[in-house]
C-alpha cells in the first residue's frame, strides 16, 4: 500500500482514490460480465469460482509465455468456458441457476487451486502499468494515479456495453429474452441461445477481471487472492441496476470503500476495519430491502430473472 | 407495408370438415367455415364451442385430427405457426406477446425477421411514424408498453401483425380489456381496412354489439359445429341467442329446494369488494353479493369477467382492494381456524394447480382441511395410519379411482383430481361452500354425479356459491343466479322468474348498455 | 380452451417450475407403499448415478494430470474410510456439515433457497463465546448448554431475519443471504480483533477463550466428538417432525403448493419465518460446536467454508434431513481423504474440492432426467 509519510488525511483521500481506480478493476469486469449475464435472465454464482480460474491461467500461461497480455487471453478463455459450462447446465429443464453457480463457484475455486498449485510464485510477467500523475513530485500521489491499461480497457467496455445493449441486435435479443421468454418463443428465437451466448460472454469478462488480480494488483498467484470480489459483482449489479455505465461508477465507489479500511490504519485509526470492509454490503442490502416490494418486482430488473419474482 | 400488397386483394381462407379431440372433450366436430376476401366475419359461441380451436387450426397451433385448410382456394397443411405465417395468417390473442420493458419501436422492430446488427433509432422512429400515418392507430415509438393502457397494447399488437405485412388478421377476443371507446374505435378502424380490400377479418366474441355493429358475416359455433353462417345485415339479436345457448331444450332441473330451507339468513356476503388482478387494473368492481343458508347462487358470466379473481379473493389467494367479506355476519378474514369454525370450503378452478399438491399421495391431498384436527391428528403429531384409513373410507365413498392412496396425485386424470377435491371439501361440515367451474372437462356422468352432490349439500343447509360459465349447470342447480359481467354483478334473478336468454344477454353485455 | 386461460395457466406453470426446481422430489412418501417407494427410488438412484458420473469425470481429470484414477480412488476410499484414523477424521469433517445443511434445506421446503449457512454458522461461534463467558461461574453441564444454546439463538435470529425479509417487503432470500454472510463474517471479525480478543494469544486473532470445563468431549474410545451425535439428533428429530407432525405436514404443503396452502388458510409467512429459524439455529450450533468442541475460542479457523459444502449435502441430499446424514458422511469423507492425497500422490488440497464441486454440478444436471425413465414411471 501506499506509505502515508506524514501527510495524514490527505493521504488517507489518495488512498481512497487510489484503490479505486485500482481495485475497481476486477469489479467493474465481473460487473459488466454479470450485467450481461443476468439482462439474459439468468444469474451466475459461480463468478467467484470464474474469476480465480481466470487468475490462475492468467498467470500461469503469463509466467510460461512471458507475455502478460497472452495472459490476459487466457484467461478470458478460461472464463468463457466456465461460463459455457454454467448455460450448458442451466438449458437443461429443471435445473435451478442459482445451484448450478453455488456449484461452479465451489468447482471452479477448487479446480484454480488444483492446477495453480506448480504456479505459486512471486512474481509472473505482469500487465503494465500507466501513470496519470507522472508530474507529481510526490511518490505518494504518484502512486495512487497509476492505474492498469485493464481499467481503461474496462470503461471503454462498459462505455461499448451501455451503447450496445440499447441499440443493437443483440442487445435488443438479450433484453428481450431477459424480459419476457415467451415473447421470445413466439418470436421463434431461441431463449436458450441467447442466454448461452451472454454468459459465456460474461464468464470471459470475469476471467479477465481474475488476470488483473494476479497479473497487476496484487501481481501473485495464491491462495488468498481473491476476497469475494466474484460475489460481490452480483450485489454491484443490483445496486448499479443492470446499467453498465452505473456499474463503472458503482466499481469506483466499491474499491474505494475497500480502501477505505487500509487507508484509515495508516493514519492510525485501527479500530472498524472490518466494518468498513462489510460497508458495500451494508449498503448494498440497504439499498435491496429499500427498492424490493410485495406487490412489484425490482425496479430495472429483467423480468425473467429468477431473483427478481 | 409493401407497395405490391395494395394491388392483390387479401386472401380468403376456409376450413372443410375440420375434427379435433383434446383426450375425451371433441372440440371440433366437422366444422366448416369459409372467411370471404375482405370482409370482417365474426365468430360468436359460448366458452368451449370452440371458436379458438377452429381458429387455432387454421394458424397451425394446432394440428386438426382430419378436414382440410384451404387458402385462396389451395390446400395446405398446417403443421406450425409457421407455416401460416409465411402465407400472411396472423392472429391477436387476448394475452399480450409484448415485452413491457421495452418501447413501442423496440417491440415492433423486434417482431422483424431482419433486424439490422446497429440499429439507429432516430431513422427507426422516423420510419415507424411514416408507417403510423398509414395506419388506422398512431402510438408514439418511444413510449414504454408498460406505459400504455390495454386499449394501446393491444393496437400495437395488431400494429405489429399489420408491419410484418398479414393480410388475414384474427382478433380472440380483441375488446374484452378495452373501454367501450376503446372497443368501438379498434373495431372501426378493422372494418375500415377490411373494406379497403387491405386485410381479411376474423373476429371472435360473444358479444351481440358488436357483431350487429361491425361485422359483415356471422358464424355461430355451438359443441364443436358451426351451426350457422349468415349475412349480418339479414339477421337479429334474438335469432343470433337463439343459435348460441340453443332452442328450446328441457332444462333437467336439480330437486327444488324444501320450503323449510329456503330464505335463510344471508350466511355469506360481499360488500363492494374491489380487487385487482394480475396485470395492475381493475378486475372486479364493487361486487355485492349475498348468500343464504340452504340455496344455491350461481353467478353466470363468461370467462374473464372477473370470477377467477372473486374467487380467488374468497379463498384466500388474492388480496381485496377494498370492500368487505363477511361470514357468519363477521369479517372473514380466511385465516384456517376461521375457516373450520366458519365451515367454508373451497373448489377452484384447475384444482390440481390450485388446491392441490402435485408432490404429495391423494391420502395427503384429501387430507388437506383436516390433518391438524383429531382423530388424524394428536396433540401436534401426525397419524399417518389414521390419515390413510380416513382416505381410504373418502376414496371409496366418493369411487375416486386411483392406484392406491398413497399415489401421487398427478396421477390421477383429471376427473378423479376434481373428486379428490370435492370430496375433501364436501364431507365435511359444510357451511360455506364455494365452486368454480366444479364440472369443467368431466363426462356427462361425472359432472352429473358431482352436481348431485352440490344440491344434497344446499339441502343440508349450507350457503352455495357457484361460479360458472356453463348456462345449462346453471340453470339446472341455481336457486338465484347473478351475472358477472365487466367485474361488476350486472343482473340478478330467482329460478322461477330466469330466462335462459334474458341471462345470456346479460352476459355477453358490454358495460356501457349498464 | 379460453386463449386467456391457456395464458394464465402458463404463467402459472413458470412460477411452479421455478419452485418446484427449489425442491424437487422432496417430499415423497418415503416410507407408504410401493408408490412412494418409487419416487424415492428414482431419486435414490439419479443421486447415486449422478455421483458415480462425477467419480468418472474426477477419475478422467486425474488421468490428464498423469495419475492413475484406479489408485486415487482406492486412496480416495482408504482416507474416507479406510482406516480408524480416517474414519474420524470423515466424522469430525461430517458434524459441522450435518448442521449447516439443515440450514438450506429447511427453508428449502417450504420454497425459498437460502446459503446463509456461512455466516449463522460463525456468528453462531461468536454467541458460543459471549454466552460461555457470560455464565462462566456456572457448572460445567449448564454452562455448555447455554453457550449451545447462544449460539443456536443468535444463528436462528440472523437467518429468521432473511425470511422475514422475504415475507414483508419480498426480497430475494438468496442474495440477502449471501450479503448477511459477508456481513456477518465482517462483524466477527471486528469483534474477535478488538473488543472480545484475547490479546496473550500472538499468533492470529482469537476471542476470549470459554471456560475448558464448558467444553465438548470426545465419544469414548473415539477421537470423535460429541457434537457429531448432537447433529445426527437434530436431523433425526427433524425428520420426525416434518414426517409425523402437522406443522410438518404444513410446511410440506406450502413448500409443494404455495396457493394450496392459501386456500388450506396456513400461515405462511410464520412458517417461513419459523423454517429459516430453525434453519438458522441449525448452522449457529454448528458454528458453537466447533467452538466448544473444536477450539475452545472464536477464530479465522471457524470460517472455513462448512456452509458452503452444507449447502452441497442439501442438494445431494434432497432437501430430506435424514438423508442427509449419509451425505453428509460422503461428502466429509471426501474432504477428510484430501490429506492422504496430498501425501501419496502430491495432489493439492483443492482437489477434493474439485470432486465436490463435480458432484453438485452431476446431481443437479440429473435433475433434468427425473421422471424421464420409465421404470420409475406409473
Amino acid at each position: 500500500m501506499i506509505p502515508a509519510s506524514g501527510i495524514g488525511w490527505y493521504g488517507v483521500a489518495l488512498a481512497i482514490v487510489g484503490g479505486a481506480l485500482r481495485v475497481s478493476t476486477p469489479y467493474l469486469f465481473v460487473s459488466l460480465g454479470e450485467v450481461l449475464t443476468e439482462r439474459s435472465g439468468r444469474v451466475n454464482l459461480g463468478l467467484e469460482g470464474t474469476l480465480l480460474m481466470g487468475a490462475m491461467s492468467g498467470f500461469a500461461i503469463g509466467s510460461m509465455s512471458g507475455s502478460p497480455w497472452l495472459g490476459v487471453l487466457g484467461a478470458a478463455a478460461t472464463g468463457a468456458l466456465m461460463g459455457l459450462l454454467h448455460a450448458g447446465i442451466c438449458n437443461l429443464p429443471r435445473v435451478n441457476d442459482i445451484a448450478v453457480g453455488i456449484a461452479l463457484f465451489i468447482f471452479g475455486i477448487g479446480l484454480a487451486f488444483y492446477l495453480g498449485k506448480p504456479f505459486i510464485a512471486p512474481r509472473a510477467a505482469m500487465l503494465p502499468a500507466l501513470s496519470l500523475a507522472a508530474w507529481s513530485s510526490e511518490p505518494a500521489v504518484r502512486a495512487a494515479f497509476e492505474i492498469s491499461p485493464l481499467l481503461l480497457i474496462g470503461i471503454v467496455l462498459a462505455i461499448v456495453l451501455q451503447w450496445a445493449i440499447f441499440n443493437t441486435r443483440f442487445g435488443l435479443f438479450l433484453r428481450m429474452a431477459g424480459e419476457s421468454a415467451d415473447a421470445a418463443r413466439a418470436l421463434g428465437r431461441s431463449v436458450n441461445a441467447i442466454r448461452t451466448i451472454a454468459t459465456t460472454v460474461g464468464g470471459a469478462f470475469a476471467g479477465v477481471g481474475g488476470a488483473f488480480l494476479s497479473l497487476y494488483y496484487p501481481g501473485n498467484w495464491n491462495e488468498g487472492l481473491s476476497s469475494g470480489q466474484g460475489l460481490m459483482a452480483i450485489a454491484l449489479v443490483i445496486f448499479a441496476r443492470w446499467s453498465p455505465l452505473r456499474c463503472l461508477w458503482a466499481s469506483l465507489l466499491f474499491g474505494g470503500a475497500s480502501a477505505l479500511g487500509p487507508a484509515l490504519q495508516t493514519v492510525g485509526v485501527t479500530s472498524g476495519y472490518y466494518l468498513y470492509s462489510a460497508a458495500p454490503y451494508v449498503l448494498t442490502l440497504a439499498l435491496l430491502i429499500y427498492s424490493s416490494s410485495t406487490r412489484h418486482t425490482l425496479a430495472g430488473a429483467p423480468s425473467e430473472l429468477s431473483i427478481s419474482r | 407495408m409493401s407497395v405490391d400488397m395494395q394491388n392483390m386483394p387479401p386472401p380468403c381462407v376456409e376450413a372443410r370438415e375440420l375434427c379435433k379431440r383434446f383426450g375425451a372433450v371433441q372440440a371440433l366436430a366437422d366444422a366448416s367455415l369459409a372467411f370471404t376476401s375482405g370482409r370482417m366475419h365474426a365468430l360468436l359461441g359460448e366458452n368451449g364451442a370452440g371458436k379458438s380451436t377452429l381458429v387455432k387450426c387454421v394458424m397451425g397451433y394446432y394440428r386438426a385430427d382430419s378436414g382440410t385448410i384451404l387458402v385462396d382456394g389451395a390446400t395446405h397443411a398446417m403443421r406450425s405457426p409457421l407455416a401460416s405465417r409465411r402465407l400472411g395468417l396472423g392472429m391477436v390473442y387476448q394475452h399480450f406477446t409484448l415485452v413491457s420493458q421495452m418501447t413501442v419501436a423496440e417491440n415492433l422492430v423486434l417482431g422483424r425477421t431482419q433486424v439490422p446488427l446497429a440499429i439507429d433509432w432516430k431513422a427507426e422512429h422516423h420510419a415507424l411514424d411514416e408507417l403510423m400515418r398509414r395506419m388506422p392507430f398512431r402510438l408514439d415509438p418511444a413510449r414504454r408498453v408498460s406505459s400504455l393502457s390495454a386499449g394501446e397494447k393491444q393496437k400495437l399488437e395488431i400494429l405489429k401483425q399489420l408491419h410484418l405485412g398479414r393480410r388475414f388478421l384474427v382478433l380472440d377476443e380483441p375488446t374484452s380489456v378495452l373501454t367501450p371507446d376503446e372497443a368501438d374505435q379498434v373495431l372501426g378502424e378493422m372494418r375500415k381496412l377490411a373494406d379497403a380490400s387491405v386485410l381479411t377479418v376474423v373476429l371472435i366474441t360473444h358479444k351481440f354489439r358488436e357483431v350487429m355493429r361491425f361485422a359483415q358475416d356471422v358464424s355461430v359455433m355451438r359443441a364443436g359445429r358451426v351451426v350457422a353462417t349468415m349475412d349480418v345485415a339479414t339477421t337479429s339479436v334474438d335469432a343470433l341467442a337463439r343459435l348460441m345457448f340453443g332452442s328450446n331444450t328441457t332444462i333437467a332441473m336439480a330437486q327444488p329446494s324444501s320450503p323449510a330451507t329456503t330464505a335463510g339468513d344471508g350466511y355469506c356476503e360481499l360488500r363492494d369488494l374491489r380487487a385487482l388482478g394480475d396485470r395492475g387494473t381493475l378486475a372486479v368492481t364493487d361486487a355485492s353479493l349475498r348468500v343464504r343458508k340452504g340455496e344455491i347462487l350461481a353467478i353466470a358470466g363468461v370467462s374473464g369477467n372477473g370470477q377467477k379473481e372473486l374467487v380467488e379473493v374468497l379463498a384466500g389467494q388474492r388480496e381485496a382492494e377494498s370492500g368487505s367479506i363477511l361470514v357468519g355476519g363477521r369479517p372473514y378474514r380466511r385465516t384456517r381456524s376461521e375457516m373450520q369454525r366458519l365451515g367454508v370450503y373451497v373448489l377452484t378452478e384447475e384444482p390440481l394447480a390450485n388446491d392441490c399438491v402435485r408432490s404429495l399421495s391423494v391420502a395427503a391431498n384429501l387430507a388437506l382441511r383436516r390433518y391438524d384436527r383429531p382423530p388424524i391428528a394428536w396433540h401436534g403429531l401426525l397419524r399417518r395410519r389414521v390419515l390413510r384409513q380416513w382416505a381410504e373410507r373418502l376414496i371409496d365413498r366418493y369411487r375416486i379411482k386411483t392406484s392406491s392412496p398413497l399415489a401421487r396425485i398427478d396421477s390421477l386424470s383429471g376427473g378423479n383430481v376434481q373428486r379428490t377435491v370435492l370430496a375433501r371439501e364436501l364431507s365435511e361440515d359444510v357451511r360455506l361452500l364455494i365452486l368454480q367451474n366444479p364440472c369443467f372437462g368431466l363426462d356427462a356422468v361425472a359432472a352429473a354425479e358431482i352436481r348431485g352432490q352440490i344440491a344434497q349439500a344446499r339441502d343440508r343447509g349450507a350457503a352455495v356459491l357457484l361460479v360458472s360459465e356453463d348456462l345449462d349447470e346453471v340453470l339446472e342447480l341455481a336457486d338465484r343466479i347473478a351475472v358477472m359481467s365487466g367485474g361488476r354483478i350486472v343482473y340478478e334473478v330467482d329460478r322461477a322468474n330466469a330466462d335462459r336468454y334474458a341471462i345470456g344477454r346479460h352476459m355477453t353485455r358490454s358495460m356501457e348498455a349498464a | 380452451m379460453q386463449a386467456n386461460r391457456g395464458a394464465y395457466r402458463g404463467a402459472r406453470r413458470a412460477a411452479e417450475n421455478s419452485a418446484a426446481s427449489v425442491n424437487w422430489q422432496l417430499t415423497t412418501d418415503f416410507w407408504s407403499g410401493i408408490a412412494g417407494a418409487r419416487d424415492a427410488l428414482e431419486a435414490i438412484c439419479l443421486s447415486l448415478g449422478a455421483i458415480v458420473v462425477a467419480l468418472l469425470l474426477f477419475g478422467g481429470f486425474v488421468a490428464l494430470d498423469g495419475k492413475n484414477p484406479l489408485a486415487v480412488y482406492s486412496v480416495l476410499y482408504l482416507g474416507a474410510f479406510g482406516t480408524r484414523f480416517s474414519i474420524e477424521g470423515t466424522l469430525t469433517q461430517a458434524s459441522p456439515i450435518i448442521l449447516t445443511a439443515l440450514c438450506t434445506a429447511l427453508p428449502a421446503r417450504v420454497g425459498l433457497l437460502v446459503i446463509g449457512g456461512e455466516g449463522a454458522l460463525v456468528l453462531g461461534g461468536l454467541c458460543a463465546v459471549l454466552t460461555g463467558v457470560a455464565v462462566a461461574k456456572a457448572p460445567a453441564f449448564i454452562g455448555t448448554l447455554v453457550a449451545l444454546l447462544g449460539g443456536t439463538c443468535a444463528g436462528a435470529l440472523w437467518i429468521a431475519s432473511v425470511g422475514a425479509l422475504k415475507r414483508l417487503r419480498g426480497v430475494n432470500e438468496t442474495i440477502t443471504s449471501l450479503l448477511l454472510n459477508y456481513i456477518a463474517i465482517a462483524l466477527f471479525n471486528h469483534l474477535i480483533s478488538g473488543p472480545i480478543r484475547d490479546f496473550s494469544i500472538t499468533l492470529k486473532a482469537q476471542s476470549w477463550s470459554v471456560p475448558q470445563a464448558f467444553g465438548i468431549g470426545a465419544i469414548p474410545g473415539w477421537s470423535v466428538h460429541w457434537g457429531l451425535v448432537i447433529g445426527v439428533c437434530a436431523c433425526i428429530a427433524l425428520f420426525v417432525v416434518i414426517r409425523h407432525t402437522t406443522l410438518g405436514f404444513s410446511m410440506d404443503v406450502l413448500g409443494g403448493n404455495r396457493r394450496a396452502a392459501q386456500v388450506a388458510g396456513l400461515p405462511i409467512g410464520r412458517l417461513v419465518i419459523l423454517a429459516c429459524a430453525i434453519g438458522g439455529g441449525a448452522a449457529g450450533l454448528a458454528g458453537a460446536i466447533e467452538v466448544l468442541a473444536v477450539h475452545g475460542a472464536a477464530s479465522e479457523s471457524l470460517i472455513v467454508g462448512f456452509g458452503y459444502t452444507g449447502i452441497l449435502v442439501a442438494f445431494l441430499a434432497r432437501q430430506n434431513p435424514l438423508a442427509i446424514v449419509p451425505v453428509a458422511l460422503l461428502v466429509g469423507g471426501i474432504s477428510a481423504s484430501g490429506g492422504l492425497l496430498q501425501r501419496r500422490f502430491d495432489m493439492p488440497d483443492a482437489t477434493t474440492q474439485v470432486l465436490q464441486g463435480l458432484i453438485f454440478l452431476c446431481v443437479l444436471a440429473s435433475n433434468a432426467l427425473a421422471g424421464r425413465f420409465r421404470w420409475f414411471a406409473r
